[in-house]
């Protein structure tokens, strides 16, 4: 628990080369109610359904029926797109995400998350695969676990924050995302935590100029 | 689903009960972006949906538009509430239905309070007409400002962060709101001091004046939701012994994780008189029974929160809350133990337990769950996107001696399943009726309410009832409700 100033001055930096970068597709990025920059009226995604299917019986069969359900009329996500084409647990999948996080700079070095490993590879789980959903409505969980580079890092909170950000303005509306510290990474990871994953909070806290200024920062090195 | 048997003890009403929930066509326009809330007027068919920085009303005959209340927050409205109608309820729609009052909690830190004039909107049109017949080629641009229908005649500022919920007492004397600041603030409307005498109600000139009666800082997180004890039979009881409190009855959900309820001494004086523990994350909210059953001492409590679990609390008997005191005093309180510290218990005034927990339905946190006042039915949703409609299974009275399951019920809340079958043949069990999937797509629902159906779908205008969810979507969405 040696103090360093703030933060830690000297994290290891990986060459940015290192790290695979790929563009997604501007058509794809999520524009959801959520995403905070994106105020203007924008047309009616394809997920918002409410005019597609008007039939009152596709949409009120119990829980067992749903799995034929299709909506056949749209263009879906090309997941392969996203996710790359031979998942692995290790391998593509968490490959791709890493490129969506590991390019947000660091609040305080003119860094990458992914350079100070703050996101790692192995850190990030998709569930269920991707390769086993069918229906866009089907629910996947993307679970982010963080490093902080010191363990009272003072800016986990303002870090994590720029993450779900990043993950709820450029996934579809069916993730949903949680953002953790990794066990025992930082004192007080469960506030934070608690913090990350609470709706409202994290809302609210995107209303704040200040907050909003030092996130909009953090994210302009993503592509 | 329909695994339990049912239950030796004669039960009232359940019979095989099996619901259809349809899905109708939602309120127009869509918003288009997060919407929090949506809250259906007590008596006028009415909703007014929350977004953004402000909020939509929508009528509930023709399920479009109505008004919009715009400009007077510079952050989210997260929550609304309407002010109770006065005096007499029947005393006329007519003239009710040209004032109306909203009070909206904004993460601004400030709740407004907005009045609707429809008198004054006729006078202003009439001069518009006027003007135009004068100055005939006057634009008519103005003519489509619906937003001017309603003014912000009073903002109300103390607390420190976001206002997160705001709710009116039955009578409309007091407005409760809460915050991020860990603070709930009890307010009296002391422009209009006897709301419920009806003199009054001939005025239209009351004003718009409010005190600070209390600010309530006991909770160690922000308070998510506030919600006052309507005023049912039973609110005022026959429940002994004689109450040295006041009737209203709050009740306020946190990040604490607990619930507390709140009511006013003799001596004017807010005070907390329970703390409900058990939930195992934030509690999202809570609602009270609206219709309680006959041998109910007092309405119950439902809360529900990030846990997952949605858990039902009832007031203990009286003769039982005493000797829980003497038993607390000799510090052997563990057959009702459920995580007070006994220093504390000795202090609080009113005895709660957890009576019983819904079958486990959802997978994420549980944003809303409404408890009609017709049938007694549960809704929720929440960040699965999942409706589920739950009903009680059995409504006799409670034997004396169920504390070991119930027990078991408390400490076990995240093993539904084993809640469920040990709960069955208890007083007080659910079952899930049905459940609709994606009920807005893939995206989280935020909340759940009953109201009344006025539509032109409606068979029975003014009673049928339906249910109205609002999500992240920026859908405002009615679901028809059929039970055989």
């Amino acid at each position: 628990m040696a103090k360093s100033d703030l933060d830690n001055a000297n994290p290891t930096v990986l060459s940015v080369s290192q790290l695979p970068s790929r563009n997604l597709a501007k058509g794809h990025e999520r524009r959801g109610p959520d995403s905070k920059y994106d105020h203007i009226l924008f047309p009616k995604q394809w997920w918002a359904g409410s005019s597609l299917n008007n039939d009152p019986s596709v949409w009120t069969s119990d829980e067992d029926e749903d799995d034929d359900l299709t909506l056949a009329t749209e263009e879906p996500i090309d997941e392969q797109e996203i996710y790359g084409k031979n998942y692995a647990p290790s391998g593509c999948t968490c490959m791709a995400r890493r490129n969506l996080l590991s390019t947000i700079s660091d609040p305080e070095h003119p860094v990458t998350l992914g350079q100070i490993a703050v996101v790692r590879l192995d850190d990030i789980h998709l569930s269920p695969s991707p390769a086993e959903r069918l229906d866009p409505n089907t629910l996947t969980n993307v679970e982010v676990d963080l490093t902080p580079t010191v363990n009272h890092c003072s800016l986990a909170t303002v870090i994590g924050l720029a993450v779900r950000v990043r993950l709820e303005n450029a996934l579809p509306p069916n993730y949903r995302i949680i953002v953790r510290m990794k066990d025992g990474s930082h004192a007080q990871d469960d506030q934070v935590n608690k913090q990350l994953g609470d709706k409202e909070r994290v809302a609210a806290a995107l209303e704040n100029d200040t907050l909003k200024g030092i996130i909009e920062k953090m994210l302009e090195t993503c592509v | 689903m329909a695994t339990e048997p049912s239950a030796p003890a004669a039960t009232t009403t359940t019979a095989a009960t099996t619901a259809e929930v349809t899905r109708l066509p939602a309120f127009s326009p869509d918003l288009y972006q997060r919407a929090w809330a949506s809250i259906p007027h007590p008596t006028l068919p009415l909703i007014a949906t929350c977004h953004h920085h402000s909020v939509t009303v929508f009528s509930l005959s023709t399920l479009s538009k109505h008004s919009v209340l715009t400009g007077g927050h510079t952050r989210s409205v997260r929550s609304a509430a309407w002010q109770p109608p006065r005096g007499k309820v029947a005393s006329g729609n007519g003239k009710e239905a040209k004032r109306l009052r909203l009070v909206t909690g904004s993460f601004d830190t400030t709740a407004g309070v907005w009045t609707w004039d429809q008198g004054r909107r006729e006078e202003r049109l009439e001069r518009e007409v006027r003007l135009l017949q004068n100055n005939s080629e006057g634009d008519k641009g103005g003519e489509e400002e619906e937003e001017d229908e309603w003014e912000l005649t009073l903002v109300l500022e103390g607390h420190e962060n976001e206002v997160k919920s705001v709710n009116y007492s039955p009578s409309g004397q007091y407005l409760a709101t809460c915050s991020r600041d860990k603070s709930v603030w009890i307010w009296e409307d002391v422009g209009n001091p006897n709301p419920s005498s009806e003199e009054q109600e001939e005025e239209e000139e009351d004003e718009d004046e409010w005190e600070t009666v209390a600010v309530l800082q006991e909770h160690d997180g922000d308070v998510k939701a506030v919600t006052w004890c309507p005023d049912v039979p039973g609110r005022k009881s026959k429940y002994a012994p004689p109450r040295r409190y006041g009737d209203d009855v709050l009740a306020s959900a946190s990040y604490d994780n607990t619930v507390r309820l709140w009511r006013e001494d003799g001596d004017g004086e807010w005070v907390c008189v329970a703390v409900l523990e058990g939930h195992e994350g934030t509690v999202w909210g809570v609602a009270w029974e609206g219709k309680p059953r006959e041998n109910d001492k007092f309405p119950r409590l439902l809360s529900w929160g990030a846990d997952e679990v949605v858990r039902v609390w009832s007031l203990r008997e009286p003769e039982e809350e005493e000797e829980g005191h003497a038993e607390g005093a000799a510090g052997g309180n563990n057959s009702w133990g459920f995580g007070v510290p006994n220093t504390m218990r000795r202090s609080l005034k009113e005895e709660w337990e957890c009576t019983a927990v819904l079958p486990k339905v959802h997978k994420g946190d549980i944003y809303s769950v409404a408890w009609s006042t017709e049938t007694g039915l549960l809704a929720s949703v929440g960040s699965d996107g999942v409706l589920a409609l739950y009903q009680e299974t059995t409504s006799t009275i409670a034997p004396e001696k169920k504390t070991e399951e119930e027990d078991e019920e408390m400490t076990n809340g995240d093993a539904p399943t084993t809640n469920a079958t040990a709960a069955a043949t208890a007083p007080g069990s659910w079952k899930v009726l049905t459940t609709v999937k994606s009920a807005h797509g893939p995206y989280e629902i935020n909340h759940i309410t009953w109201c009344k159906r006025y539509d032109a779908g409606s068979e029975r205008k003014g009673e049928e009832e339906m249910l109205v969810t609002t999500g992240d979507d920026g859908v405002v969405r009615p679901w028809q409700v059929r039970i055989q």
